[in-house]
């Protein structure tokens, strides 16, 4: 290429797209989101009916929901379904302390 | 006779007095003993019915010996049953395996000091400790998977960040040469200039300030090493790293089409997927005949003679070169972006951009500098695009195209365009009749209210005249 190709005077500034969920549409990754809610529909489930698996899982999907989360995401989501989750595996313990019981065994 | 006769009876009656006996005392060892095992309680229940109907009976054939025997205590003379008496009523309570653990006064046992009592050892435990820790497998199988996902996440984000840092080092110098600038983060002052970290999979790359464009975005989409799930869900569908490269081109700088050359299983997905694609593209049957692409590539074409045009022999050479690297190319002057779903409200055509998009595979084994020539080739077709001119049957049909498209757009929104104008003249009305009632003339109202009866009258009418033409 003989010509310089650059040209200082048409930079463009980045812009951050402004709705993430439809500027990447079916690219998007929803995974976060989802796990998150599943965290908290797993954490309730604990809690409410004290299922310790339940609260085990909840615990498992607020990990998965931080490991995959954008660095534009609100980290106080993110901190709230692992303090739910964390709480629906201490308090299932507190009410009782046994040993979980694997599904197969009952 | 007579003494014959009793003597007989009483022989007989001694028989079967002991035999009785015998078996009583048989059945009834046979029936402690199992109370003795202490299994009595365990035992299921239809051998506890078992045992019950069989006591039940033992009972009876106990009970029926000495039934019949009353009715003979009573025929026997008095001096002969003495010996009989004695065996059979009180035997049994010198039998000691009839009263286990029964203290009688007369046992032969010695006797139990009762001051002294028996030393029992009952641990104070909690009930939950009682039971040992190895019943906690399954809380320490879900620590430990914690522990694992958490050493792979650090693992994976170092190793995805390592990756995307080489992709940047290795296309640096390329990238400069190029843009003018390269790497923004989006703030006023450019803090920190090259990759931006969105999450732990993905990096983006702004560059801008280059002849027929307006910038560049590169996003660095890494398989999700951070996320062992994902990781164990890509052992079944097998992903590879990827990059993402979307040039928004100056308007006008290329002609009016859309191409996209790709591997057939994402051409198919695209196809699907994006406006612009199933709007104005068909599939291509046969490329690698038509366009010489490598085989398992499929080509979708708006125009032919633009397709043969930028599939010339330097960009197919370059395909077949890099046939494992390259996943898409896609060129198109009416990008939308992915299909919207219907939402009602869409009365506008959506916002069209000149683009350029590419996907590339990333190689496996960290070798980047085997994928430098892939972002030539993106410089080379964004070269080319600004050169290339279509003929003039080209431009027909590529006008026709849109055309039609526009018309089919106008066409699918034309009830909900005719619903929205009903809406804004009903509302326009209203307003006028609000105005009206707040004023205070009522001279002003009754001529308001004249009118629109008379209107009302006006646009009924034609539709009873047109009913009586058709009548006709």
């Amino acid at each position: 290429m003989s010509i310089d190709p650059r040209r200082k005077e048409k930079i463009n500034r980045y812009k951050a797209p402004k709705n993430q969920g439809q500027s990447g549409g079916a690219n998007e990754d929803m995974m976060p989101d989802y796990m998150n809610i599943l965290g908290m529909i797993f954490s309730m489930c604990g809690l409410m009916m004290k299922l310790k698996w339940c609260a085990w899982f909840a615990l498992y999907c607020s990990c998965i929901s931080f490991a995959s989360s954008r660095a534009s995401d609100d980290a106080k989501q993110v901190l709230s379904s692992f303090m739910l989750s964390v709480s629906a595996v201490v308090m299932s313990y507190l009410q009782n302390p046994a040993a979980m019981t694997p599904p197969w065994a009952s | 006779m007579r003494p014959v006769f009793a003597f007989l009876l009483l022989a007989l009656l001694c028989f079967a007095s002991t035999k009785s006996e015998e078996t009583d005392f048989e059945e009834d060892d046979g029936d402690f003993a199992e109370f003795d095992d202490g299994n009595f309680y365990a035992e299921p229940a239809a051998k506890n019915a078992d045992s019950f109907s069989g006591g039940a009976e033992r009972i009876e054939s106990q009970d029926r010996p000495k039934e019949t025997r009353k009715p003979v205590q009573n025929v026997e003379s008095e001096e002969e049953d003495g010996i009989v008496e004695d065996d059979d009523e009180f035997e049994h309570f010198q039998d000691e395996e009839e009263f286990e653990g029964y203290d009688g006064g007369d046992s032969k046992d010695p006797p139990i000091d009762q001051k002294v009592e028996p030393k029992l050892n009952i641990p104070n435990i909690p009930l939950h400790f009682r039971t040992h820790w190895d019943s906690y497998w399954m809380e320490m199988l879900m620590v430990a998977g914690l522990l694992a996902y958490f050493a792979n996440f650090f693992a994976g984000k170092a190793k995805n960040a390592r990756l995307a840092q080489l992709w940047f080092s290795t296309h640096r110098a390329l990238l400069d040469e190029n843009f003018a600038l390269v790497g923004d983060d989006g703030k006023a002052e450019n803090e920190n200039p090259g990759l931006i970290k969105e999450s732990e999979s993905l990096y983006t790359l702004w560059c801008s300030g280059r002849t027929c464009c307006e910038g560049m975005l590169v996003e660095l989409k890494m398989i999700k090493r951070q996320d062992l799930v994902s990781l164990v869900a890509g052992l079944m569908r097998p992903q590879l790293d990827q990059a993402h490269i979307k040039i928004e081109l100056t308007r006008g700088v290329m002609d009016a089409f859309v191409f996209a050359v790709g591997t057939k299983k994402t051409i198919t997905k695209v196809f699907k997927e994006y406006t612009d694609l199933s709007k104005f593209c068909s599939l291509v049957g046969k490329p690698e005949d038509r366009y010489n692409v490598p085989t398992g590539f499929g080509v979708l074409s708006e125009v032919p003679e633009a397709t043969s045009a930028i599939l010339e022999s330097r960009v197919i050479t370059a395909l077949n070169k890099y046939q494992s690297y390259i996943d898409y190319l896609h060129i198109s002057d009416q990008f939308s972006g992915p299909i919207q779903q219907e939402e009602g409200g869409t009365l506008k055509q959506p916002e069209t951009k000149a683009v350029l998009l590419a996907g590339f595979n990333l190689p496996k084994h960290a070798e980047m500098e085997t994928i430098k020539p892939l972002l030539l080739l993106i410089f080379y077709l964004m070269e080319r695009l600004k050169t290339y001119r279509m003929s003039k049957e080209g431009k027909a049909k590529s006008d026709k195209n849109r055309q039609r498209v526009e018309e089919e757009f106008l066409k699918s929104t034309h009830a909900a365009r005719a619903e929205a104008a009903a809406q804004r003249r009903e509302d326009k009305r209203k307003q006028e009749k609000e105005r009206i009632l707040a004023d205070e003339d009522p001279e002003k109202q009754r001529r308001w209210e004249a009118k629109e009866q008379k209107r009302q009258a006006k646009r009924n009418a034609p539709k009873m005249k047109r009913l009586a033409v058709k009548s006709l």
